[in-house]
């Protein structure tokens, strides 16, 4: 049951984006296209799943006042690797994500689990928080990219629903992703103040 | 001071693991990765110049020193043995960075037949729009024998290229280049 709830915390009610509101910058720059959104969410959800696994495992053995140092050493291997995989096997998608897989390296989600979570408990659990965070920020980037990419692109998934002139083009520019964030984050905020 | 050596030591142990196993990722995708871009290269190619079935890097040879700085690489394509067709890759220096196009020359008809904007970091929305056909297009089948100039208003002349709306840097730019490549067309193919 705990490791039930280590998982489906970070979908909801710990949702890295939009409640703990971290790696926004990824979150608003990538977001235009849904398979984006599903491209860096599985870049990032591998990249916390080796991170966490490896510093869980570690957590005895790492000196206490180098922990970030060597957090930063072991989530930038596991970056680059996923960065060349992604280069040799999906080479479009590592074009459309460009820049953002290496600053994955920096997203604070990552070193935020490392620290908060991973430093404290032992793998199993760490695996299942990695795999929660990694569906909660997927789903939370499709969610956004979504918005986007339907109404500033009149396409789904690439899929055409309406005509290219009926689109409004400011949702697939930054505009649109500052106004979606904001509205996806008013809106879950009241609803939150409704339960409360 | 034991304490330091002791916390080095534990950060070159995990650094090295690190490395090692980057380095074996990297030997397993670098031969992908090459071959991935070796492809690319050929489709492009294959897009500004379409008939020709074989292609061969042949920059030692026609880019001396005193070329156009501007000439990067000269590709030649060969259709059944005997040379066709000549790609050239330009590097002209756009609004915000160098702009890296292909042209292709049909020897036979002393054509340009067309140009590919390859990588650019020109303004979105405004100069990136060099790369869109309606840009790119019209290139497609002018003479070498004049160079080709820029109007900020629909083209009256042959050799006229219509600038990019509010992009005229960056549309001159692309004429540039392939204007120097042109010239080393018309120079060294007769």
């Amino acid at each position: 049951m705990s490791l039930l709830n280590e998982f489906t915390k970070g979908i909801i009610k710990e949702n890295p984006l939009f409640r703990l509101v971290l790696g926004t910058c990824p979150a608003l720059a990538i977001t235009t296209s849904v398979d984006n959104g599903l491209g860096m969410g599985a870049a990032f959800t591998a990249v916390l799943l080796g991170s966490n696994i490896v510093i869980s495992a570690m957590r005895k053995i790492i000196p206490d006042s180098i922990r970030i140092p060597v957090y930063i050493v072991i989530i930038a291997a596991f970056v680059t690797m996923i960065d060349l995989l992604m280069h040799a096997f999906s080479p479009d998608l590592y074009k459309a994500l460009g820049i953002f897989i290496p600053l994955i390296v920096v997203n604070c989600i990552i070193i935020g689990r490392a620290e908060a979570f991973a430093n404290r408990n032992s793998v199993v659990p760490s695996i299942f928080d990695a795999l929660g965070m990694g569906v909660g920020f997927t789903l939370a980037l499709v969610l956004m990219c979504t918005f986007r990419e339907v109404l500033g692109a009149g396409t789904f998934l690439g899929v055409r629903l309406f005509p290219e002139t009926k689109a409004a083009i400011m949702m697939i520019l930054p505009p649109g992703g500052f106004v979606t964030f904001g509205c996806i984050l008013g809106f879950l905020n009241k609803l939150q103040a409704k339960n409360a | 001071m034991l304490d330091i050596t002791k916390l080095c030591i534990f950060l070159l142990v995990v650094s090295t693991v690190a490395a090692f196993g980057v380095g074996y990722v990297n030997s397993m995708t670098a031969p992908v990765i090459h071959k991935q871009a070796e492809q690319a290269k050929v489709n492009s190619f294959r897009e500004v110049y379409p008939q020709g079935d074989e292609v061969k890097d042949e920059t030692a040879k026609y880019l001396k020193k005193d070329s156009s700085p501007l000439l990067k690489e000269v590709n030649m394509a060969y259709k059944g043995g005997a040379p066709a067709g000549v790609i050239y890759t330009v590097e002209p220096k756009g609004f915000s960075g160098p702009i890296t196009i292909l042209a292709g020359f049909d020897i036979a008809s002393r054509k340009l037949t067309a140009i590919k904007v390859l990588n650019q970091t020109e303004t979105p929305g405004l100069g990136a729009k060099a790369k869109d056909p309606l840009f790119q297009d019209q290139y497609k089948g002018k003479g070498t024998e004049t160079d080709l100039e820029v109007s900020k208003t629909p083209p009256t002349k042959d050799n006229q290229i219509q600038a990019i709306t509010a992009s005229t840097i960056t549309s001159k730019a692309v004429t540039s280049g392939i204007n120097a490549a042109r010239e080393h067309f018309a120079g060294n193919f007769k």
